[in-house]
């Protein structure tokens, strides 16, 4: 008979800062809203679906920590018809693991949009608020040079299977370089690290393609899955 | 990536007995080594010659020395004697390449005075190198770039910073300003600048001639630049260079 419940798991992990390791488990949350399971939908695939948050959540083992659940929860809360600042709040995944937390403060991107916009003249009222709109909508969707590349609606939807497994393997392999590795400080181990980082992410895996690629298509491939789902659902 | 050399490529050194410490630490050497043709026996900082210290010790060659002449001219009236005085142990903390020390002084006494983006941008490495604060420091840089503008330094960093982001177009667009304004005689810092070009032009969009020819630059800058060097002979023996 084979016993498929879920077991738990210790592992320890290398980070360069608390930050980051805090970030780490928050980025294990998104990849799991974006798991499939034996075929079965993915968390986040049955809210696109339906809207029910209850039902997605409702194959959680009552092991699942109250804290961890509220994550979920907060993970899969309709995203918001205009700008997606809600991306700030996420990891990013992987290739933003390690930066330093930030937001509309340091957004210079959003900052020069919207300052442009408010240097503009425009002949009224809804034209300002429609090129407001066109704005959000193109800070959404264009790669922003703070989330590594990626657009702020490919943080939005989160990492999938592959890049769960490119994660694993590069916090694994940092582990094994620096875990026992003296610095002269935190700082020094976060360059280190992301040096590190940025070198891996475009090294070829044996398929030819680099993480960056891959992780990019899935994040993609993810956003289309989630806007055939809406468009079903309407 | 190249790591930082000389003043921003130092070591952390042992706390001791923290910043009072440090701080006699330093006015011993200044008091002992500030030699100068205004002060031929290296005794103490005066209202008539603080301008000229500072500009001897912190900023002996240009386009430095003048950026913190202009500096003083703008501000002579906030600063004076006591600025002098610090501005000469960051210089020690400078020489002896200890970040905290370089850290924690300027946090401590700069805070009193104009912001100067010429101190900021030999501080601002130091304080990622001890913190990681990136934020902070990319808004050091922002501001050398803007108020000293012919410096190719505040866009090499500004580009090293757009790396570690893994903003690759960010981090050419800044290399390809610094490469335009960096002085012919400037080996370690052009040398760094080619050697970085390269590796994000590789990174980028895999383009091995342009990574290569950089390298090469870089190499012919600085013959002995052993990253250089190394990159080279990994570029050329497979086909991927990048440090993993």
């Amino acid at each position: 008979m084979v016993d498929n419940r879920p077991v738990l798991q210790l592992r320890t992990r290398w980070f360069p800062t608390r930050v980051s390791g805090e970030r780490s488990m928050l980025m294990e949350i998104e990849f799991v809203v974006n798991g499939r399971h034996q075929d079965k939908p993915s968390m986040s695939e049955i809210v696109w679906a339906t809207g029910n948050i209850k039902q997605a959540l409702a194959d959680l083992p009552p092991i699942v920590p109250p804290r961890v659940r509220r994550e979920l929860e907060r993970l899969l809360q309709p995203w918001p018809p205009g700008r997606y600042t809600g991306a700030y709040r996420r990891t990013g995944g992987i290739l933003n693991l390690f930066t330093p937390p930030w937001g509309e403060p340091q957004d210079e991107v959003w900052n020069k949009m919207i300052a442009e916009w408010r240097a503009t003249t425009f002949p009224d009222d809804q034209a300002k608020r429609a090129a407001l709109i066109e704005l959000e909508q193109r800070w959404n969707n264009t790669p922003h040079p703070f989330f590594a590349g990626l657009t702020p609606a490919q943080v939005m939807v989160g990492g999938g299977a592959q890049e769960a497994k490119l994660a694993d393997e590069f916090l694994t392999q940092l582990g094994k370089i620096f875990g026992k590795r003296a610095f002269a400080s935190e700082g020094d181990m976060l360059m280190q690290t992301l040096m590190l980082l940025r070198g891996w992410q475009v090294e070829p895996q044996p398929n030819g393609q680099t993480p960056m690629q891959i992780i990019l298509a899935e994040r993609t491939e993810l956003l289309n899955r989630r806007a055939h789902l809406l468009a079903e659902s309407k | 990536m190249s790591k930082r050399k000389s003043r921003e490529h130092s070591t952390r050194a042992e706390a001791r007995s923290g910043y009072p410490y440090w701080i006699r630490q330093a006015d011993e050497i200044i008091a002992k080594h500030v030699v100068s043709e205004a002060n031929p026996n290296g005794a103490e900082i005066r209202p008539d010659n603080w301008q000229q210290l500072a500009l001897d010790w912190f900023t002996p060659r240009e386009p430095e020395r003048s950026a913190l002449a202009r500096y003083i001219a703008a501000h002579q009236t906030k600063l004076g004697v006591a600025w002098a005085r610090e501005l000469l142990r960051l210089e020690v903390f400078f020489q002896v390449k200890d970040d905290q020390a370089i850290v924690e002084h300027y946090a401590r006494a700069f805070r009193a005075y104009p912001r100067c983006a010429l101190i900021e941008l030999w501080v601002a490495g130091h304080i990622l190198r001890q913190s990681g604060d990136v934020w902070r420091v990319r808004q050091m840089y922002l501001n050398a770039a803007a108020e000293l503008p012919t410096f190719a330094k505040p866009f090499y960093e500004l580009g090293f910073l757009s790396y570690l982001l893994g903003d690759f177009p960010g981090a050419l667009e800044q290399f390809d300003q610094a490469a335009a304004l960096v002085a012919a005689d400037d080996v370690e810092l052009g040398a760094r600048i080619f050697y970085n070009r390269g590796l994000v032009r590789f990174a980028l969009n895999a383009d091995q001639q342009a990574a290569l020819a950089d390298v090469e630059e870089a190499l012919r800058r600085k013959p002995d630049y052993a990253q250089a060097k190394e990159a080279l002979r990994a570029f050329k023996s497979r086909a991927r260079w990048v440090p993993w």
